[in-house]
């Protein structure tokens, strides 16, 4: 009698570095059996630039655009933590007009960062004509950044103290008109993509995060909303301008991809929303805090402040010891813990879910490497 | 209120809490807790539901300082814990209570070279598997040279 | 001269006529295919298409055609070379045999059989032949998963294709095409047999791997499947297969359920060609419109829902042909 063994035998595969599907450079070691995939590991690090060495040989002022290169694509809100970080730590207070052209400007940033979202994730999924649509949305946003930010993807504009340049007439009403035409544009997108049923069977109940999850992982962003948290620091944390404003929190309640799509397609709609308020009530004044001093030299001490960036919390830890460089600059970004749940999340899936995981995810690798 | 159940989970630990100055440092709790207390600070925030926003080291020349920011969902109530840490000394890990600071202390590791004690898996993390250098540490490029 | 005389009116001139008449049909058409969609894919994306080489980007496909040509044919060194190299001609042979019964219009046939559209059938079964071998010599991962999932998309998908196809049988009768175009002269089959159409079309899509059932070729999960490794004259005749099977499919599609070459006031082979050119793009408009569909929906969507769809199909038409 002959015993034959079957010996379950697992083989690697490698997605990435270089891979049409992981946003930036990242590297996903899986073990899989067949087409399910038993382990996944990602190997990050491939574009570690060193940035919170950089920001102990500068000082405060040089390492402003370093805020940006970090998250290119919602590069504002990167600014706003920083600066607000230090002008808690000098005590600056940044004037009501300067405080709106913030919100107004990363509010923008926001729906820009969306927008690439959602074509580079329907990409992902095989349709090709979104990503197209949505870039030339993007186009019309990002000629009214350039107007007054001096770029189109990282943006420097912020200061600590409050804002360099004003808005100008042409912007005000670029900005009105294009909220319009997104607005009707939104109907299209619903209609080609939320009510898809293709889409809807990639998305529904895969990659489902339980609130349980998103606190042990510390999560934050869509991906909590997604699972019916309704955590976002512009509402539970206030700061700038947006107590003034009334938006809502649009949340899911399953935690699957699906939700996590609308959570996101909802919150550009109500970043329109603070958009047209914050030009409504737009106050006149200066846009700069007076007696902004020189050469930026906080007393000692230290600062987190946490922002709410369109991938989640993006918490920037100054600590100062009175020099006019930064002692220690620590940048918590949403990416790094909200990919640390892949591996979890990704055990008994096909590689084709897991590609769709990766992407609900909104990662932008160059933040997490630093 | 959060954060008087925060300090009354904390109370039995007999650790430095102290108010912080939200307006000044944006930390409504201050902790100061010793490295082998460090596991039963974190269970006790976990219990309070609140997650690990973001753990990090600063070299202080002499000794290090390890910063844990914790924050709620529910609730507005930010703690950050210092731990003093000496050189040539470990941590004991928190990957069993929160799994996501798995890859913080990895970060930690690579860039400062502190070993956490318990780690499922402590490789270097942004860096590449075979340096031999920590970046972050204040000592480092002064003398060596890496282009 | 006698001998010549008698080859020119043999059936073997006939067939000598008709392989080149094909070989500058298929080559023709896959030129104005590419072309057709790119244009429609940008029109689609709100965007002009080619527009520099010719009118209107007419000549952009013979200048890709001209450097796919002129590019290295590069084989990696762990292929199994045989295989490798037969794969590219082993999966466009069958679709240029399947020409030999299309009914273009009364008297354009090259071999009118009685066994038409099961010969068409069979070799395009060939195909899936041809895809498992492009990806096996390869030597690469993605190009063995590309395959396998290919293997298994055709098979699931012929099933239904078949089970459709004999329901229109049952009405006619008959295997040959002609007899089948024959038999629509009042009306089209369309008309009485819209379930079976619509099976039809998406089994259709799905044997010429285009999408939504492009995963074989899944370019953001897998690279480019299982031809990621070729290149050159090997790709483009890859390509060039995919495009003439999207009208061979076309073509069965017309003579089944759209009345073949009959139609007012053109000459029938006009009617034919529109009548294909308008279901080819279809098919382009699905693929610029929907997410791909993931592997196992794919499989159980096939299993599960076309073949039991078919399979009613067929015995309601069984069951109406005996009422009558």
């Amino acid at each position: 009698m002959i015993e034959y063994s079957l010996e379950e035998k697992t083989y690697t595969l490698n997605l990435g570095p270089q891979h049409p599907s992981t946003h930036g450079v990242l590297r996903v070691l899986l073990e899989m059996e067949g087409e399910f995939i038993t382990k996944a590991e990602p190997v990050i690090g491939y574009g570690h630039r060193g940035h919170e060495h950089m920001a102990e040989n500068r000082n405060y002022l040089q390492f402003l655009p370093n805020t940006a290169r970090v998250d290119y694509l919602h590069a504002l809100a990167y600014n706003q933590g920083y600066c607000m970080a230090v002008e808690k730590l000098i005590g600056l207070v940044v004037p009501e007009r300067g405080e709106f052209i913030r919100v107004i400007t990363a509010e923008l940033n926001r729906i820009s960062s969306h927008l690439l979202w959602l074509g580079a994730y329907l990409l992902d999924l095989g349709a090709f004509t979104p990503i197209l649509y949505c870039f030339d949305d993007r186009e019309n946003l990002l000629d009214l950044l350039d107007r007054i930010t001096g770029s189109r993807l990282t943006y420097c504009f912020f200061r600590p103290g409050g804002v360099p340049q004003d808005l100008d007439d042409e912007f005000i009403t670029g900005t009105r008109a294009f909220v319009k035409r997104l607005r009707t544009r939104f109907k299209d997108y619903d209609n080609l993509v939320t009510k898809n049923v293709i889409f809807i069977n990639r998305t529904k109940d895969v990659g489902v995060i339980t609130q349980e999850q998103c606190v042990k992982y510390g999560l934050t962003g869509p991906m909590v909303r997604g699972s019916g948290i309704p955590y976002d620091i512009r509402k539970s944390e206030p700061y700038s301008a947006y107590p003034q404003f009334d938006f809502v929190i649009p949340i899911g309640d399953k935690g699957d991809i699906l939700d996590r799509y609308v959570v996101r397609v909802r919150e550009m709609e109500q970043s329109l929303r603070i958009i047209e308020q914050a030009l409504d009530k737009l106050p006149n004044g200066p846009i700069m805090a007076e007696k902004v001093p020189k050469r930026l030299k906080p007393a000692e001490g230290e600062v987190y402040q946490a922002v709410e960036t369109a991938r989640g919390e993006f918490g920037c830890y100054i600590v100062s010891q009175g020099d006019i460089k930064p002692y220690r600059i620590k940048l918590r970004v949403p990416s790094f813990g909200n990919l640390s749940i892949l591996p979890e999340l990704a055990v008994d899936t096909l590689v084709a879910d897991l590609v769709a995981i990766l992407g609900s995810i909104d990662v932008v690798v160059p933040e997490i490497d630093r | 209120m959060l954060i008087d159940k925060i300090k009354q989970a904390l109370a039995p630990l007999n650790l430095e809490v102290a108010d912080g100055d939200y307006a000044k440092t944006g930390c409504h709790l201050a902790v100061a807790a010793p490295p082998d207390q460090i596991q039963g600070v974190a269970q006790a925030m976990l219990d309070e539901g609140c997650f690990l926003a973001s753990l990090t080291a600063v070299d202080l020349r002499e000794s290090f300082d390890l910063v844990y920011h914790f924050a709620n969902f529910s609730e507005l109530c930010r703690t950050v814990v210092h731990v003093p840490l000496g050189k040539k000394k470990g941590m004991p890990t928190l990957s069993a209570i929160y799994p996501g600071a798995d890859w913080y202390e990895r970060e930690v590791f690579d860039l400062f070279g502190i070993h956490f004690f318990g780690h499922p898996n402590l490789k270097r993390l942004l860096l590449p598997e075979d340096a031999d250098f920590h970046p972050l540490l204040k000592d480092f490029g002064a003398s060596e040279s890496n282009d | 001269m006698e001998l010549l005389a008698q080859f020119l009116g043999s059936a073997g001139a006939r067939m000598l006529v008709g392989l080149i008449a094909v070989i500058a049909l298929v080559s023709v058409n896959a030129l104005f295919l590419i072309w057709m969609e790119r244009k429609v894919a940008a029109h689609m994306q709100l965007r002009p298409g080619p527009m520099e080489v010719g009118p209107h980007g007419a000549i952009q496909t013979v200048a890709d055609a001209l450097k796919l040509m002129g590019k290295e044919l590069i084989t990696p060194d762990e292929v199994d070379k045989p295989i490798f190299w037969l794969a590219p001609i082993v999966v466009f042979l069958p679709v240029l045999l399947s020409f030999l019964v299309v009914p273009f219009s009364q008297s354009w046939i090259i071999r009118d059989m009685n066994v038409g559209i099961i010969l068409i059938l069979a070799f395009s079964t060939l195909a899936v032949l041809a895809i498992l071998m492009a990806g096996w010599a390869s030597n690469n991962k993605y190009a063995v998963f590309g395959a396998i999932r290919s293997v298994a998309q055709n098979i699931a998908y012929e099933i239904p294709l078949l089970i459709t196809v004999m329901s229109i049988i049952l009405m006619v009768g008959s295997f040959k095409l002609s007899d089948i175009v024959a038999a629509q002269s009042q009306y089209w089959y369309v008309l009485l047999q819209p379930l079976a159409f619509i099976i039809y079309i998406t089994c259709a899509t799905a044997e010429t791997n285009r999408a939504p059932f492009d995963l074989p070729e899944a370019e953001s999960e897998l690279v480019a499947g299982f031809h990621t490794e070729y290149s050159g004259m090997r790709f483009a005749l890859f390509f060039l297969a995919e495009y003439t099977n999207m009208f061979i499919v076309s073509a069965i599609a017309t003579v089944l359920f759209l009345g073949g070459w009959h139609g007012p006031f053109l000459p029938g082979v006009i009617w034919f060609l529109l009548k294909v050119y308008a279901l080819i793009f279809l098919m382009m408009w699905f693929r610029w419109t929907f997410p791909r569909v993931r592997f196992d929906q794919l499989i159980t969507f096939a299993w599960k829902i076309l073949i039991p769809l078919a399979f009613a199909n067929l015995l309601i038409t069984a069951l109406v042909l005996k009422l009558r």
